[in-house]
């Protein structure tokens, strides 16, 4: 009982601390209001050199190629509902990702580090906070297409593809952890964040299905979280023919989300102990 | 700007052109990640390509561009716009980076303008996107077939001169920016952006009346139209003569607006006392 209490109380502390993490970041991001309304518009910016890019191909927003391959040929849709996962993707690698680096500008990383909390609390907080300066971001996004384009989707679709969501970011937190660890060796933290991106990006089936990929592209994809949000999200949204089911991509997703987590905390413990040996911690 | 004679000037120049490239040299890793990356870029381009016409050409292409290659128009694209975005990181927000590192009081303070050192941290810049412009060079002509003779790379040179001295400009120009606002990082991307939506690094901008219009106002769509040209429809002599006209006048007006508009921006921080701020 006295265990439980005591884990109890534990639990709300760290609760407390990444609720406080995540504040700090919305306040941090407030004092430049200017940046922030930049940031609401750039997902859309994002979006439309993609979709152009695809008209200018096709002709048109519909492609048969497309169609054969995957059952549906309404190009603006398929390459939108892709393009708001990346969002997703880049808090993982950048948000978290860059989150002690930031700190280490600040000048506070060694704060940080020397708050009674675990470290992976910190990098939770940040991920609270981008989760919903995320969903911010999606919401403007979403409402700037439906505006311009008339996306077609069916709204029956929604609970499923929130499900599948939910699970992706527990997988994406534990590639931020890696990525935030790897920020501690090399310092020029985004170099590595970029790298990761620019290869995540690739095999994630955004604008495109697994299909055309390479078969070791292919295969990869299979280990990237949001390759299953993707395709399961499009599955249920706009018809995509998917080579698996709700449940198994539900599956898979978990079994993601604790290798990807499990994997991550444990590189982060193990390079942090190797940074603090070597007391390389507020190196540059 | 107090007259200091001109080898102080180019000594200033070369002792912040050395400090740039030693500051590049301490991560090694980032030699190899700007020659290869701006290239992995494209893949996903050249995977929706492959998805939405099942095949390397386009017609609907063909007929915006005149060449349906729509891989090697997204190459060349890459390829060029390492330059501009180089610029745009490695000088537009060169000075925010000198007030992470603790180092801006001491160029505000020292007897050397700050447009001495960002002219410095220009060449130095100039000289790194080059020598990754050449690797990519290299990796699109192995690997993707599109070659590059000497017949069309001395025009292509020349465009790329003209674009970029008045996109420095516009960096220097940016840099001033960066004292009065601070965080530019976001703004930095936000600009990347809007030269992606703009002018046709990736896709042709004719293919919206708002891109195709708004375009002709950035001196990279003039340059990347000629340059395509030159690199894949054969055409040396097309438009080259009207293209280096309007590059010249666009270098003339972004060079001068970009000078004076650093100058103003520089010395409202300083009155304002908020250089050193964050």
């Amino acid at each position: 009982m006295n265990r439980l209490r005591i884990w109890w109380s534990k639990l709300r502390h760290y609760a407390g601390a990444v609720w406080a993490e995540n504040i700090k970041e919305w306040k941090l991001e407030l004092t430049y209001k200017a940046d922030f309304a930049r940031g609401l518009i750039d997902p859309v910016v994002y979006l439309l050199p993609y979709l152009l890019y695809g008209v200018a191909l096709v002709g048109g927003r519909s492609s048969e190629n497309l169609q054969r391959l995957v059952g549906t040929s309404d190009i603006i849709t398929f390459i939108t509902l892709g393009y708001v996962f990346i969002g997703f993707l880049n808090m993982a690698l950048w948000a978290m990702g860059f989150s002690l680096r930031k700190e280490q500008f600040y000048g506070t990383l060694e704060s940080v580090f020397a708050a009674p909390v675990p470290r992976w609390v910190f990098t939770m907080g940040m991920s609270l906070h981008s989760i919903l300066h995320q969903l911010l971001m999606i919401a403007v996004q979403i409402v700037f297409i439906l505006a311009v384009f008339s996306i077609r989707i069916n709204p029956l679709g929604l609970l499923p593809t929130l499900l599948v969501i939910a699970l992706m970011l527990v997988a994406l937190y534990g590639i931020g952890m890696f990525m935030a660890s790897f920020t501690l060796i090399f310092k020029q933290g985004w170099l590595v964040s970029e790298a990761l991106s620019s290869i995540l990006m690739i095999l994630t089936p955004i604008a495109y299905p697994l299909a055309v990929l390479p078969a070791f592209m292919q295969q990869a994809a299979l280990f990237v979280p949001t390759t299953y949000g993707i395709l399961t999200a499009r599955h249920f949204l706009m018809g995509e023919k998917i080579s698996f089911t709700l449940n198994d991509a539900l599956l898979r997703l978990a079994l993601l989300s604790l290798l990807w987590v499990a994997f991550g905390l444990l590189v982060f413990a193990l390079i942090e102990r190797q940074t603090r040996r070597a007391g390389t911690l507020s190196h540059y | 700007m107090p007259d200091r004679g001109i080898k102080t000037e180019l000594r200033a120049i070369g002792a912040e052109f050395v400090k740039t490239m030693r500051i590049w040299f301490s991560y090694p890793i980032m030699l190899v990640f700007w020659a290869v990356f701006p290239l992995l870029w494209v893949l996903p381009y050249i995977f929706q390509g492959r998805a939405l016409v099942g095949s390397g050409t386009s017609e609907a292409f063909r007929q915006l561009t005149g060449s349906g290659n729509y891989l090697a128009f997204v190459l060349i694209g890459a390829m060029i716009s390492t330059f501009v975005f180089s610029a745009l990181w490695g000088v537009g927000n060169s000075l925010r980076e000198e007030t992470y590192w603790g180092t801006m009081e001491y160029i505000i303070a020292s007897p050397t303008h700050p447009l001495v050192i960002l002219i410095g941290k220009t060449l130095a810049e100039w000289t790194w996107s080059t020598v990754m412009v050449l690797f990519q060079a290299l990796i699109i002509a192995l690997f993707f077939g599109v070659q590059f003779t000497l017949a069309k790379i001395l025009p292509v040179l020349l465009l790329v001169i003209l674009l970029m001295i008045g996109f420095y400009g516009f960096a220097i120009a940016f840099a001033g920016f960066t004292l009065l606002i601070k965080e530019v990082h976001g703004w930095v991307h936000t600009l990347e952006w809007i030269f992606f939506l703009f002018s046709p690094i990736r896709y042709p901008v004719q293919v919206n009346p708002i891109t195709a219009a708004v375009s002709t106002l950035i001196p990279l769509t003039w340059a990347l139209i000629a340059i395509r040209g030159i690199i894949l429809l054969n055409r040396t002599e097309v438009n080259l003569y009207q293209t280096v006209l309007v590059l010249t006048l666009m270098d003339i007006v972004l060079l001068t607006a970009g000078y004076f508009l650093f100058i103003y921006l520089e010395r409202k921080t300083r009155r304002d006392g908020t250089v050193g701020m964050h």
